[in-house]
C-alpha cells in the first residue's frame, strides 16, 4: 500500500495543527491486551481442539505423553539399579586414566569451556532454550559426582569451570557484531586457541608424568578422538576438494578415486583396516592408527561438502578475481574459498556431529575402551551383569548431551552466517 | 587462445619469450608430474609394506568350519560349505534388515515429518521430541541399548506376553502369524501358491493400468471416475477369485510356544529385532527432518490455494502437499537410503550375522585382511550403486519436466 504524498499548505499560511491521532493497533496487539485466562483459553482451543480430529489427535498424544513419563519415572526412580554407574564412574569417563591424575583433567576441562563459551558468545546468542539445557546438563554431572561421594574438589573445578564458560560467553558478546577490524581481530584470536586447544589438552594430559596414550579411556577417549578427526579431516579436506575440482586429469582422478573409495565402505570397515592392515604401513600406538583413520574417513565427506561450495559459487567470482589481475593461486586463497568455505560450513558441522557419534562404534573392532566399550566392561562385573539397560542409556545419555549442544550451536551459526538470505 | 584479427591497423610489437617456467602448458606438466611421483612413492611404499603377506582368493573356497546364525528361508551348514558360500548368507541377513529398515524408516519418517508440521501443539512437540532424541544418540548405543532392553526388559519366555494367542512377546524376540503355502481345501500340490501370487502380479499390473485410464479420462471428461476404487476394486476380486479358483493356497500359520522356544508362525530374534529397530528409528528421524523440510520449501499458494477451493485437510495432505513435496526429497532421500546400507554393519555389536560380522569371523579364522577388506568394500559399494541406481530411476520417473 503506497501512501499518499502530503499536500503541501498553501504558501504564507500557518501550517495547521495535526488532529489528535487514534491508536489502532493491529489484532493481535489488541487480542494481547485481554485479559491472561482468555488467552490461554483461546490458545488452547486453537491448538489443541480446532475441531473433533484434533481434539482426537490431542487426547491420543496426551495418552501416548502420559505413559511415556510413566514409564520413565518408574524405571528411573524404581526399577533401575544406579550403582552400575556411580561404581563405575571413573572407568566410564576415564578409562585407565591414572586416579591420582584427576587435576589435570579438570585442568583441560577448564580450559575447553570458556572457549565452548566464546564460540556462544562470537558466532550465537545463548537463547533460552540453551541456557536450560545447560542448566538441566549440568545438574545431571553435579548429581553424579556429589552420589558418587567424589568429594568437594570436583565439584569446586566443575563450578569454575561453569562459571568460566559464561565468562568466556559474555567476553566474546562484547565483540561488535559488524565485521570490522576490532571482530576480524577478535575472531581470528579465537579461532587460533580453539585450534591450539586440543595439543594444550593433549599436553595438559600428557606432559610431565601425566597418563599414557594407551592408559585414555572411555568418555574422555571420544572427546579426544572426534576432533582429532575433525580437525584432520578438514585439513586434509580441502586440498581434495580442491583436487577433484581441478582441470588436471591425472589429480582430479585420484582425489575423485579416494574420495568414492572412502565412502563406499562404512566406517566400521575402516576400523578393520586400522588393526589388521595399518600396522604394516604406521608404526605407533593403535590409538594414533586410529586418528589416522577417523581423520582419512572423514575428510572424504567434508571435501564433497566444500566441492558443493566451490561450485555453488557463481563462475563470476573467479573471473573477476583474474580480472583484476590476482593470480590462480591468490584467486583461490582470497577470493574462491572463503566463500566456498563459508558455503559449506552447515554440512561440516553435521559432519561434524555424525563422527562425534561415530566414535561410539570404535569399540566394536579395535580394543580401545571408549565410552561404549568401557560400558561393556562394567556390565561385564558379575554384580551388574543384569543392569544392562541403565548403563547404556547412561551412554546414550552421555553422547547425547555433546550431539545436542553441536546441533543447537550449528543451527544458530546457520542462522547467524545468514546463508539462504543472499 | 588467440584472436587474429582480421586487419591489424598498426603491427603489434614482437611478442616476448615468456620465460618457460611461466608458461601454463609447462607449469600444468610439472605440477602434474611431481603429484604423480608423489603418488606413485605412496603406492610403491603400500605394496612394499603389505607385500610380506600371502595373497589369493582361495581360502573363501575351503569349508567354512563355522556356523551362521540369524538365518531365514536359508538353511546353510557351515561345515560342509565354504567360506564364500557363508559369506552370501550374510549378504542375504544383510539385504534383508536393509531393505526392512528403508521401508519402514520411510513410512515411520513421513508420519513424523507431517506430524511436526500439525496444527495440533501436542502433536507437533511430540515429533520434535522424536526427532531431537533419537538424531542425537549414536545409532550404535541406540542398537545395543534396543537389544538390552529386548533381552532384559522382557519377561522369560516362561511368562511370555501373549496378544490373543495372534502373537508372543519375550525376551527371546517376538513371534507373529506368518502365510505358508498350503494344499488347500483342492488337496493340491504346495506349489500352487506360485500361480495364485503370479494372478496377484498380474492382477496389480492390471489394476494400475486401469486406475491410469480411468484419471486420464477423468483429466479429460472432467467427470468423477474413481480411479482408486476401481483399481482395487479389480485387485480385491481377481485376488479373492483366483484364491477360491486354486482352493485357498495359503493358510496363515500361528506361532506357539514349545517349551523355551517358538514354533510355527514366523519367530524374529531379539539381534534381528533390535538392530531393526535401531535402524528404522534412528533413520526415520532424518527422514521425518527431510520431510518436514520439502514440505516447509512448497510455496504457501499451494496449501492456501487448495483451501479456496475447498479441499478438506487429508486432501490437501494426499492431493496436493505430500505429492509435490515427496518428488523433492528422493535426492535425500537416496542419501539416507545409502547411510542405512552403511550403518547395516552396526550388527556385528549386537552379534547379528550380518556380512561384515561373518567377514569378521572369517578373518579372525583364518587371515588375508587386504582380501576379506576387498571383499566388503567392493559388496558396499555395489550395495550402494544399485541403491542410486534405482533411485535415479525412480527420480526420473517422478520429475517433472515441463515447467
Amino acid at each position: 500500500m503506497s501512501e499518499q504524498p502530503p499536500i503541501p499548505p498553501p504558501a504564507g499560511q500557518p501550517r495547521p495543527p495535526h488532529p489528535p491521532r487514534k491508536v489502532v493497533l493491529p489484532p493481535h496487539r489488541e487480542r494481547a491486551h485481554r485479559p491472561l485466562s482468555v488467552r490461554a483459553r483461546e490458545w488452547v482451543r486453537r491448538n489443541l481442539f480446532a475441531s473433533a480430529g484434533q481434539t482426537l489427535l490431542t487426547i491420543a498424544s496426551l495418552a501416548l505423553v502420559g505413559l511415556i513419563i510413566a514409564g520413565l519415572v518408574w524405571f528411573v526412580f524404581f526399577e533401575a539399579n544406579w550403582e552400575v554407574i556411580t561404581v563405575n564412574r571413573w572407568l566410564l569417563f576415564a578409562g585407565g586414566f591414572p586416579i591420582d591424575q584427576t587435576w589435570r583433567l579438570w585442568l583441560s576441562v577448564a580450559v575447553v569451556f570458556p572457549l565452548i563459551g566464546g564460540a556462544y558468545g562470537m558466532w550465537a546468542d545463548l537463547g533460552r532454550r540453551d541456557l536450560l539445557f545447560i542448566v538441566l546438563a549440568s545438574a545431571f554431572l553435579f548429581y553424579l559426582m556429589a552420589h558418587g561421594g567424589a568429594g568437594p574438589t570436583s565439584s569446586i573445578w566443575f563450578t569454575a569451570s561453569l562459571a568460566l564458560f559464561f565468562a568466556g560467553y559474555l567476553v566474546c558478546r562484547r565483540v561488535p557484531r559488524e565485521t570490522g577490524p576490532r571482530r576480524t581481530l577478535a575472531v581470528r584470536s579465537l579461532s587460533t586457541l580453539i585450534a591450539l586447544a586440543l595439543p594444550i589438552v593433549l599436553v595438559i594430559l600428557m606432559a610431565g608424568g601425566g597418563a599414557r596414550a594407551s592408559e585414555f579411556g572411555g568418555f574422555m577417549l571420544n572427546l579426544i578422538l572426534a576432533p582429532v578427526g575433525i580437525v584432520g579431516g578438514l585439513l586434509l579436506a580441502v586440498p581434495l576438494a580442491l583436487g577433484r575440482a581441478s582441470s588436471l586429469r591425472a589429480i582430479s582422478w585420484t582425489c575423485t578415486a579416494y574420495i568414492e573409495v572412502i565412502r563406499g565402505a562404512p566406517l566400521i570397515g575402516w576400523l578393520f583396516v586400522a588393526l589388521f592392515i595399518l600396522e604394516d604401513l604406521i608404526s605407533g600406538p593403535l590409538i594414533v592408527r586410529t586418528m589416522v583413520v577417523l581423520a582419512v574417513f572423514t575428510a572424504a565427506y567434508i571435501a564433497e561438502y566444500i566441492r558443493g561450495g566451490l561450485q555453488s559459487l557463481p563462475r563470476g567470482q573467479a573471473e573477476a578475481a583474474q580480472a583484476v589481475g590476482l593470480s590462480r593461486w591468490r584467486t583461490m586463497q582470497t577470493v574462491v574459498l572463503p566463500q566456498a568455505l563459508r558455503v559449506s560450513i552447515p554440512p561440516i558441522v553435521g559432519q561434524a556431529i555424525g563422527l562425534w557419534k561415530d566414535t561410539a562404534l570404535i569399540s566394536i573392532i579395535l580394543p580401545l575402551r571408549e565410552l561404549v566399550g568401557n560400558s561393556r566392561a562394567a556390565i561385564a562385573q558379575a554384580a551388574f551383569i543384569p543392569d544392562r539397560i541403565e548403563v547404556y542409556a547412561f551412554a546414550a545419555v552421555m553422547f547425547w548431551i555433546v550431539a545436542f549442544m553441536m546441533s543447537r550451536i550449528s543451527q544458530r551459526l546457520e542462522r547467524s552466517l545468514g546463508l539462504g538470505e543472499r | 587462445m588467440t584472436v587474429q584479427a582480421p586487419q591489424a591497423p598498426a603491427p603489434l610489437p614482437p611478442p616476448q619469450e615468456t620465460p618457460l617456467r611461466y608458461q601454463r602448458g609447462f607449469r600444468n606438466l610439472a605440477l602434474q608430474a611431481v603429484y604423480v611421483g608423489i603418488t606413485a612413492f605412496v603406492i610403491a611404499y603400500v605394496v612394499l609394506q603389505l607385500g610380506g603377506r600371502e595373497y589369493g582368493f582361495g581360502f573363501l573356497n575351503q569349508p567354512a568350519a563355522f556356523d551362521v546364525g540369524n538365518q531365514w528361508l536359508t538353511n546353510v551348514d557351515g561345515t560342509t560349505n565354504s567360506r564364500f558360500t557363508m559369506y552370501l548368507v550374510g549378504v542375504w541377513s544383510t539385504i534383508r534388515v536393509v531393505l526392512l529398515a528403508m521401508a519402514l524408516s520411510t513410512v515411520l519418517g513421513i508420519l513424523i515429518g507431517v506430524a511436526r508440521l500439525s496444527s495440533n501443539w501436542l502433536l507437533s512437540r511430540l515429533a520434535m521430541l522424536f526427532v531431537e532424541i533419537f538424531r542425537n544418540a549414536p545409532l550404535f548405543v541406540q542398537i545395543v541399548l534396543w537389544y538390552a532392553i529386548v533381552l532384559y526388559g522382557f519377561p522369560t519366555i516362561q511368562n511370555v506376553i501373549n496378544i490373543g494367542d495372534f502373537a508372543f512377546l519375550s525376551n527371546r524376540g517376538f513371534a507373529i502369524p506368518w502365510p505358508v503355502p498350503d494344499g488347500g481345501f483342492w488337496g493340491g500340490p504346495d506349489w500352487l501358491v506360485v500361480i495364485w501370487v503370479a494372478a496377484l502380479i498380474g492382477a496389480g499390473a492390471a489394476a494400475l493400468r486401469l486406475r491410469r485410464r480411468r484419471q486420464l479420462a477423468e483429466r479429460e471428461t472432467g467427470q468423477v471416475r474413481h480411479p482408486n476404487r476401481w483399481a482395487f476394486g479389480l485387485f480385491a476380486a481377481v485376488a479373492l477369485i483366483s484364491f477360491l479358483l486354486l482352493g485357498m493356497p495359503v493358510s496363515i500359520d500361528r506361532p506357539i510356544v514349545e517349551g523355551t522356544s517358538y514354533a510355527e508362525g514366523m519367530g524374529v530374534l531379539p539381534e534381528f529385532s533390535a538392530l531393526l529397530l535401531g535402524l528404522t528409528i534412528y533413520t526415520a528421524a532424518f527422514v521425518a527432518e527431510i520431510v518436514r523440510g520439502s514440505i516447509q520449501a512448497l510455496p504457501r499458494g499451494q496449501t492456501e490455494a487448495a483451501s479456496a477451493i475447498g479441499l478438506t485437510g487429508y486432501q490437501r495432505l494426499t492431493l496436493v502437499v505430500l505429492p509435490q513435496a515427496l518428488r523433492q526429497m528422493i535426492p535425500s532421500m537416496t542419501n539416507q537410503y545409502l547411510n542405512v546400507s552403511k550403518n547395516s554393519s552396526l550388527a556385528s555389536g549386537v552379534s547379528y550375522y550380518d556380512l561384515f560380522f561373518v567377514a569378521n569371523i572369517i578373518q579372525n579364522k583364518i587371515g588375508h585382511a587386504v582380501e576379506v577388506f576387498l571383499l566388503i568394500t567392493v559388496t558396499y559399494m555395489l550395495m550402494s550403486l544399485l541403491i542410486s541406481v534405482v533411485m535415479n530411476y525412480v527420480n526420473r520417473r517422478v520429475t517433472l519436466h515441463s515447467v
